[in-house]
């Protein structure tokens, strides 16, 4: 068993109250070869997962103590980004739409074809896998901004401002030469194979 | 008194004459009045004295007409001289009614017969006064209460009638029996029940015939509801009580009885009946409104669970890879939710069908048990947890489940709305039941919530009441007709541990004897 979730198998999450529901959908996705867990309440949910785990939640939206709703509002806050993908009743769809809004992939009727749901679930996983490997390449950008000195910083956050080497030598009053030896350590640094590259790893954390 | 005067063969037989005489004169109820042919009065008696107010000693001499007010004052006159001269005897000997005079003026019924004594020329007269008036307001009471009876029956659409069942007398049916009966007054008829049996509904017949031969056969009495038909086929019912006299050796001698036209009270009856199973409609039917979202999720979830074991099971096989055992317990779990949906819906049926209310024997615990099945959905979503309390060996109830059950949920669901600010720890619901101390099943439903302002405990009862938004304000109202209708009572108080308490008693069926 590996420990870091990017490179585990995906687990499907499924918390329901009900425990006959629970039961069978346990079956249905081990039939199709998936890694199941079930959980009773939201609370017991709460408790069990660690937000390294990959898969995606399906959430029954009508629960006693802690609705779905609920439990996708405490998931936010915990920055979650499993993707959840809702269980609703016929008479459910003002709560489904909340849960949409509130950033639900997706959500299914009750009863529903086992297909939909493994469709539904498989687009589910593959969003998160798409998420966990954007993290991860967001993760790296991060340490490898960590290194640079903070001369280095200056002259990339002027660079990718799009300022010209002449330009930056003056603004940071050092010579035009000094000013090309530390942008060609930031782009080794930054493992940057171009400008237009180096410029999107900054943007991708928000630093720019 | 000196007026007798007889031819006296003997002195002393004279004088016991004039002793009886007088003592005939004097214990006579009636006025006597002695007269000549003038019409002067030479005589009246102690009676006479008292019924016109006179001393014989005034009177005396007058004449006679002065006890009689016009118009018979002067024909009394004309009567004496037409007998005198043409000998017609219109006032001689027969009695008749007229009015007499007191010496104070009054007026009373009276009646007068006229005698000439035998033997004098020119004639004299005795006449005799009888004082009628008693007998005058008896005739005219009877008049009135005859007459009050009549409007009474006609009020009450009621007749009545005696049969002489040994033929000494004759039958007697009241004006408005025919009515009652669609006939014309004074019809010929052939006798009470001769009269009845063609009108008698079919239907109705055989408990009818069953009545009568019971009568027959030596009952006291019998008090019987069945339907008539009129001659012109209108549909009447009728309450008919009847009562047999009987001789010491048992022949029926005569039927006293009365035949109460009731259709206006049974159609009132079968009106008020229908209206109250359509409120009671309205009231399970709105309930149902409010509970069709939790209802749903109910079926809804067996459905899921069946669907997708099905589901599982069909891609388990066709992978090649089942375990039998998976499969066993899937299928196992799909009977058993199949079994569960059934269930709900069987429960759900029985609760919105609009039908007749019915009576059986229930036990008070079962009925907490299904509210409580029917309520968990609703509960569970809003946290609400149920403690059930129910006391053991309670006898069981007279009751339509069905409306006792909508009573406890109705109860069940303010309970549930009012815990809504309540901390989830705290949301429960005690559903208790036990023994009163009158023998009655008492059922409690008791909340957390915030309770309820003296003020406004009484007020909650009443049509239209309603703290909460989108409510009808009937379901109190409902519920509290419902116990009465079962013959117990709904109230409310305070739960000592904050909260509130809802009441109701139904009478308990004692058990059998032994069991």
């Amino acid at each position: 068993m590996r420990g870091n979730s990017n490179n585990s198998r995906p687990t499907i999450f499924i918390v329901d109250d009900d425990a006959a529901v629970r039961d069978a959908l346990k079956l249905l996705l081990r039939s199709v070869g998936q890694a199941v867990e079930t959980f009773g309440s939201g609370q017991e949910f709460l408790d069990a997962y660690s937000e390294d785990r990959a898969g995606c939640l399906v959430l029954d939206i009508r629960m006693p103590g802690m609705s779905g709703l609920e439990l996708q509002q405490k998931l936010n806050e915990r920055h979650s980004i499993l993707p959840i993908i809702f269980i609703t009743g016929h008479g459910d769809v003002p709560m489904a739409v909340e849960a949409m809004q509130a950033g639900a992939v997706d959500f299914i009727q009750k009863p529903f074809r086992d297909q939909d749901l493994i469709d539904r679930i498989n687009q589910a996983l593959e969003k998160d896998n798409n998420n966990r490997a954007a993290l991860g390449e967001r993760n790296d950008i991060r340490r490898r901004l960590e290194t640079l000195t903070p001369r280095e910083r200056e002259v990339l956050d002027l660079v990718v401002h799009g300022k010209a080497n002449k330009v930056i030598a003056g603004d940071l009053k050092l010579s035009q030469r000094t000013v090309e030896i530390h942008r060609a350590r930031v782009m080794e640094k930054m493992q940057a194979s171009s400008l237009a590259h180096l410029v999107r790893m900054v943007l991708e954390v928000g630093q720019a | 008194m000196t007026l007798f005067r007889v031819a006296e063969p003997q002195e002393e037989r004279a004088q016991r004459l004039e002793r009886e005489f007088q003592a005939v004169l004097d214990a006579a109820v009636d006025a006597v009045v002695l007269f000549d042919h003038e019409g002067r009065i030479e005589l009246l008696n102690h009676a006479g004295e008292r019924m016109f107010g006179y001393n014989e000693e005034d009177v005396i001499g007058l004449k006679v007409n002065i006890l009689l007010p016009e118009p018979y004052r002067s024909q009394h006159d004309d009567y004496l001289r037409q007998y005198i001269e043409a000998g017609e005897p219109r006032i001689i000997g027969i009695g008749r009614e007229l009015l007499a005079k007191r010496r104070d003026g009054s007026e009373f019924s009276a009646e007068l017969a006229i005698g000439r004594v035998q033997g004098t020329d020119p004639p004299r007269f005795v006449g005799f006064i009888r004082d009628v008036t008693v007998r005058r307001n008896a005739e005219e009471a009877l008049r009135r209460s005859e007459a009050q009876l009549t409007i009474a029956q006609e009020i009450a659409n009621l007749g009545n009638y005696v049969v002489h069942l040994d033929g000494k007398f004759e039958d007697y049916w009241s004006p408005h029996l025919y009515k009652v009966l669609g006939r014309r007054y004074g019809e010929h008829y052939v006798g009470v029940y001769d009269y009845l049996e063609p009108m008698v509904h079919p239907a109705d017949r055989v408990r009818w015939q069953q009545a009568r031969a019971d009568l027959n056969e030596g009952t006291r009495s019998t008090d019987i509801e069945y339907r008539i038909v009129h001659p012109d086929g209108s549909l009447r019912y009728v309450h008919h009580i009847a009562q047999i006299t009987r001789s010491p050796e048992g022949r029926a001698l005569r039927q006293v009885g009365t035949l109460h036209d009731i259709t206006d009270r049974r159609r009132a009856e079968d009106e008020a009946r229908q209206m109250q199973d359509r409120i009671a409609h309205f009231g399970r039917i709105s309930t149902m409104g409010e509970m069709a979202a939790g209802i749903a999720h109910e079926v809804n979830q067996p459905l899921t669970a069946i669907a997708t074991y099905a589901q599982a099971c069909q891609r388990l096989i066709a992978s090649g890879a089942a375990e039998e055992g998976d499969i066993r317990a899937a299928l196992e779990q799909i009977s058993a939710q199949a079994l569960r949906a059934g269930e709900v819906i069987r429960r759900l049926r029985g609760f919105v069908k609009n039908r007749e209310v019915r009576r059986e024997l229930v036990e008070a615990n079962r009925l907490l048990e299904d509210v409580q099945t029917l309520a968990q959905t609703d509960a569970r979503h809003h946290g609400v947890r149920f403690i059930l309390v129910p006391a053991p060996s309670l006898p069981p109830v007279q009751a339509d489940a069905v409306q006792i059950q909508q009573v406890i949920l109705n109860l069940v669901r303010n309970s549930i709305d009012a815990m809504q600010e309540t901390p989830e720890p705290l949301r429960e619901i005690v559903l208790r039941t036990q023994l009163d101390p009158e023998g009655d099943i008492e059922f409690m439903v008791a909340d957390r919530g915030p309770g309820m302002d003296e003020s406004i405990a009484e007020e909650l009862f009443n049509p239209f009441f309603t703290t909460k938004p989108g409510g009808t304000g009937l379901g109190l109202s409902i519920s509290r007709s419902i116990v009465r209708a079962h013959g117990g009572r709904l109230w409310c108080g305070a739960n000592p541990g904050g909260g509130a308490r809802f009441f109701f008693t139904l009478p308990a069926v004692p058990a059998p004897a032994g069991s």
